[in-house]
């Protein structure tokens, strides 16, 4: 019973961090149907990033998100505009699969040369501090990274819901050619929701450093995660995305706790094969039209 | 059209000289003929890919082996030249290497590459011309099982052995103060498992009990699951077969969980100079145990003349140097100790003397089996104070003990 109470407050407090990575990934999905290959890789180069800054200069990684999360929208603006936006063939969701690839590996080679391929974690001197809760043990950097995550997302939320671009943004997930009517600037929201998505990818980033110890490599794992959390929640759906993170990371570490930790992974993919044969379109998905 | 046809006309050609190239030289296996031309030595290292950083440490030991050894004059009187090529850390290219190296460029002798994947291929082609296969770093199991009579793994012991210290040590206590049960995590690979299964039978025949076993995937990120379980059992001591980011992570759980097992081996990982007390936090590795080959402060011959070499060469600090710079190094210790009793350093006289006695290098006294596997054990290292010193065997151990049990963690 102890084992399993553990396994999900870690489950818990680590979806929260995957929700925001996902959140981004989802995000452009919806706007753009664009499956962002580069999702990860955009992860791990502001984890660098933000290992850099703490390195050299000793900024926390927390405090480093506003400057990294700066770079990274501005990097996934670059992209989209470099890369996605002349794409103008019939099968360009298609062709913007293999792009975003071609994106992701570029960033992985850029990494591999700037920071070679040894694993990285970003030490803080709270790094391995715990508070101790009715004999359970939460960590304060996995208890900080959950509830930044969660500001994030809110930030996130209400950008979506608040202002003019975010309803320029909705009316593009639901409808590109009614929103292109209305005089919405489908390319410069394109642009900017990319870019959003970068930045998600660049607070949550901060927080993987801290977590985990990455290298270049590190993205291809955190990819096939972000994109079964994506479709888990149903493809477009910020809140099914959080959902999903917190179902996928609580269901491993309850697993890795209870059963073995060889079976953890597996237990998530068992999850997202049952969840798409009853419902194809993942948890919160829309047939049709989207919706975010 | 006319491109496939060139295509195809180029990799006609490149089949028709690679078997002439195999041809000719599977008889032109060079002797010395004490002319004073340069010594060649060939190697490939993989200078990017996966093995880039432990590649570059193999290269700058063989470099600053090859730079010493030419301050006094070189090699019966013959200047040493190093021929290095990357392998990308692909077997193939590793293989294409050392054809090349040993056909085209007709190199004297080879050494080894970094890791046992790329050392399997090269063994191989070594072998096919009769070339002696000194290698710093392939010890896996595979390597020996390939049976070759030309191959030495210059290291006092192959990987799976590497934890038998640490049983030597526990179980040369008295009977009272031996640990009682024993808990085991090990990473699901050929380098980490076997070295804490050998630890694990050991102890179980001389009565220690085993409370906990976990063996976990490698792409395991959380260990809190698995220490939390390690803390629920309370072992008296903790077994990792770790190999480095999870030795890492493992300590950071133990840490988080506020549980300090009295005795804690961790088989790589807590080994690295700079790397564990960095990721760790340096407060937190005291009293951990590890065990390696080379270490500071190593009174084994030609140790202390590399250590100086090294960090004039290189910069930083003795405590920095990589391990696997000084395996390779000893690489080159070893042929030069064959040149100094033999006088002579062909192929055939190399892998004929090595087969008997021992061989005195900066990682202690080697010898090998049939198959190339070394004979003799590690050093048991442990964190005293900051730093990583030895504490058995007491013969090598330069005046340490090793201190326990450990303390609370940060203390």
């Amino acid at each position: 019973m102890h084992a399993l109470i553990q396994g999900v407050l870690l489950g818990v407090l680590t979806g929260g961090v995957y929700a925001l990575m996902a959140s981004g990934q989802t995000l452009i999905f919806g706007i753009m149907k664009v499956i962002n290959l580069a999702q990860g890789a955009m992860v791990i180069l502001a984890a660098y990033l933000a290992y850099q800054l703490f390195v050299s200069f000793g900024v926390d990684p927390f405090l480093a998100i506003p400057v990294t999360t700066a770079l990274m929208f501005a990097l996934g603006v670059g992209v989209q505009v470099a890369f996605l936006r002349p794409l103008r063939r019939e099968d360009k969701v298609e062709l913007s699969l293999l792009v975003t690839f071609a994106v992701a590996l570029l960033i992985e080679g850029g990494m591999s040369v700037t920071w070679k391929t040894t694993h990285r974690s970003i030490n803080t001197g709270y790094a391995n501090d715990s508070w101790t809760l009715f004999g359970y043990q939460i960590t304060v950097v996995r208890f900080w990274a959950f509830v930044l995550s969660l500001a994030a997302l809110g930030v996130l939320v209400l950008l979506l819901h608040r202002t003019r671009f975010g309803r320029a943004v909705r009316a593009t997930v639901q409808n590109p050619d009614a929103a292109l009517l209305l005089g919405v600037d489908a390319q410069r929201v394109s642009a900017l929701g990319f870019g959003l998505g970068a930045a998600t990818a660049a607070a949550a980033g901060s927080i993987y450093g801290l977590l985990y110890p990455f290298n270049s490599g590190s993205h291809y794992d955190l990819i096939s995660r972000l994109l079964s959390i994506v479709v888990l929640g149903g493809m477009g759906s910020i809140g099914g995305a959080v959902v999903a993170a917190v179902i996928v990371s609580t269901s491993s570490a309850v697993v890795a706790s209870t059963v073995s930790p060889a079976w953890s992974e597996m237990t998530f993919f068992v999850i997202l094969i049952l969840v798409l044969l009853i419902r194809p379109q993942g948890l919160f998905g829309t047939v049709g039209r989207g919706a975010i | 059209m006319a491109l496939r046809n060139r295509l195809r006309r180029a990799v006609l050609v490149g089949a028709l000289l690679a078997l002439a190239g195999t041809g000719c030289s599977a008889t032109a296996n060079k002797t010395d003929t004490g002319t004073k031309a340069p010594l060649v030595i060939g190697a490939s290292i993989s200078l990017t890919g996966d093995f880039a950083d432990p590649g570059k440490a193999v290269k700058a030991g063989y470099e600053l082996w090859a730079n010493t050894v030419n301050a006094k004059g070189g090699l019966l009187g013959r200047q040493v030249q190093l021929k290095i090529v990357d392998d990308t850390s692909s077997p193939d290219q590793v293989l294409t290497n050392y054809q090349n190296l040993i056909n085209k460029d007709k190199v004297d002798l080879v050494v080894g590459p970094f890791s046992s994947l790329l050392t399997i291929p090269a063994s191989q082609v070594a072998k096919r011309y009769g070339y002696a296969f000194l290698e710093p770093a392939g010890g896996g199991p595979k390597v020996f099982e390939q049976k070759l009579d030309n191959l030495f793994f210059v290291q006092p012991a192959p990987v799976v052995k590497q934890g038998d210290v640490f049983a030597d040590w526990v179980l040369s206590l008295p009977a009272a103060s031996r640990p009682k049960t024993a808990a085991y995590t090990e990473l699901d690979d050929p380098f980490a498992t076997p070295i804490a299964e050998n630890i694990r039978t050991r102890f179980e025949a001389a009565g220690i009990r085993t409370v906990y076993k976990q063996v976990y995937p490698a792409e395991t990120q959380d260990y809190s699951p698995i220490m939390a379980k390690v803390a629920a059992a309370k072992p008296d001591v903790l077994v990792g077969g770790t190999q480095s980011e999870d030795a890492y992570g493992q300590v950071k759980s133990l840490v988080q969980l506020k549980f300090s097992p009295p005795l804690l081996f961790l088989s790589n990982g807590a080994n690295s100079p700079v790397e564990f007390p960095d990721k760790v936090g340096a407060a937190n590795t005291q009293g951990i145990m590890s065990s390696g080959d080379w270490f500071p402060g190593s009174t084994a011959p030609g140790s202390a003349e590399f250590a100086t070499a090294y960090v004039k060469a290189y910069g930083g600090t003795v405590d920095g140097i990589d391990n696997t710079s000084a395996e390779a190094y000893a690489v080159g210790q070893v042929l030069e100790a064959v040149a100094k009793k033999t006088g002579k350093l062909d192929n055939a006289t190399i892998i004929a003397t090595l087969h008997q006695g021992s061989w005195p290098t900066l990682l202690g006294d080697l010898s090998w089996d049939a198959t190339g596997a070394p004979s003799g054990s590690f050093h048991l290292v442990q964190w005293q104070g900051g730093k990583l010193v030895p504490g058995f065997p007491v013969a090598t151990a330069a005046g340490h003990t090793p201190v326990f049990p450990k303390p609370a963690w940060g203390g």
